[in-house]
């Protein structure tokens, strides 16, 4: 370990470092700049493609266990099929919006305000 | 010309050692070997690469801290304050995902990932955890998170089900991408290999197309990991914040 060197040796190393940096185009070490956008907006893509489909799916499919289990033979699955749409719709809003996977979602406090 | 294509072949779970216990199947599979390498892999890169703890790091030590960094920033920007004892769960999920889905690559090799029920394990471990974390902390009150705010009554009545299913869609979301991107990508990959194997000359097409989906599995592994782990990370702030 380092902890035996004098302090001042890593003052002048990230004086150093700092200097490089600033020569070569300033661009911190630890990739925040276009690459970590980039990277969560692939991300973004790659996560909302399947959202709606799952909702659809699996809220019918409960849909469908609740009339076996109930004896309300199509209702059921025909309710929670539109319910799974409405989900599907608007998890990939949130999502496209910046909401993230938040559920329960406030709105920002101005805007309350306004429509009270 | 017998065209004998097995794409989905790669995906049966084989047991390797045969194992009974209790009239319960626990046989040691090609699966659990995979893992077991994965876990291998991940804890020697870890504790043989930080072994030395130099200041100026080596290229293995240089990988596991930026695996730590990365992650550690994940937990940081997405899940919020408070979030910091989670990260060893968060950086063990996205390493194991990761890694499970890299040598998935390799040929020859399983791809545990591409096992629905490998990453529905996952996935609901995620689930009942942050689901326990966010009740634990906020008893009764975690259930405000169902009742968006601002809402007249009527309204409510069909925004509360829709929030308890996005909520509870939660385990199969993050699962069914994980599989589904992996099992279609070695599909793809093992169809056209057997186009290949059975057209002759013309097979530098299939191969060349073989090259370049490999390419994107490459990113498609990375990048599903990185999904799952961030996710996790979302749902988390959700349960420690309430916003």
């Amino acid at each position: 370990m380092s902890e035996d060197r004098p302090p001042d040796a890593l003052a002048r190393f990230a004086e150093r470092l700092d200097k490089a940096r600033a020569q070569s185009g300033e661009r911190p070490a630890v990739g925040d700049g276009d690459g970590a956008g980039q990277q969560r907006a692939l991300g973004l893509g790659f996560r909302i493609g399947i959202e709606f489909v799952v909702a659809i799916v699996v809220a019918t499919g409960l849909g469908w266990a609740f009339d076996r289990a109930l004896g309300t033979k199509p209702f059921a699955t025909i309710v929670m099929f539109f319910l799974g749409v409405a989900t599907g719709m608007y998890n990939v809003y949130r999502a496209i919006t910046g909401q993230g996977a938040a559920i329960g979602f406030r709105r920002p406090q101005r805007d309350v305000k306004r429509k009270d | 010309m017998a065209l004998e294509l097995h794409p989905l072949e790669q995906f049966k779970v084989e047991p390797l050692i045969p194992l009974h216990i209790g009239g319960l199947d626990v046989s040691y599979t090609n699966s659990a070997l995979f893992m077991t390498v994965a876990v291998v892999l991940i804890t020697a890169l870890l504790v043989l690469g930080t072994r030395r703890g130099a200041l100026v790091p080596s290229r293995w030590q240089s990988v596991g801290e930026m695996s730590y960094e990365f992650v550690a920033d994940m937990v940081d920007t997405n899940a919020g304050h408070g979030a910091e004892p989670y990260f060893p769960f968060v950086f063990t999920l996205f390493m194991f995902v990761l890694f499970a889905n890299l040598l998935g690559l390799i040929p020859y090799s399983f791809t545990v990932t591409s096992q629905l029920i490998v990453t529905f394990a996952l996935a609901a471990a995620v689930f009942i955890g942050v689901t326990i974390i966010g009740l634990v902390k906020h008893g009764a009150h975690f259930l405000r998170l169902f009742v968006p705010e601002g809402v007249p009554v009527i309204l409510l009545l069909l925004l509360v089900p829709i929030e308890l299913l996005s909520y509870f869609i939660r385990p199969f979301t993050l699962s069914i991408r994980l599989f589904a991107n992996m099992l279609a990508g070695h599909t793809m990959l093992a169809i056209f290999g057997g186009f290949a194997a059975s057209v002759g000359l013309l097979a530098i097409f299939p191969v060349a197309l073989d090259v370049a989906i490999f390419a994107l599995e490459v990113l498609v592994a990375a990048l599903q990991a990185y999904v799952f782990a961030i996710l996790t990370c979302l749902y988390l702030r959700d349960a420690l914040h309430l916003h």
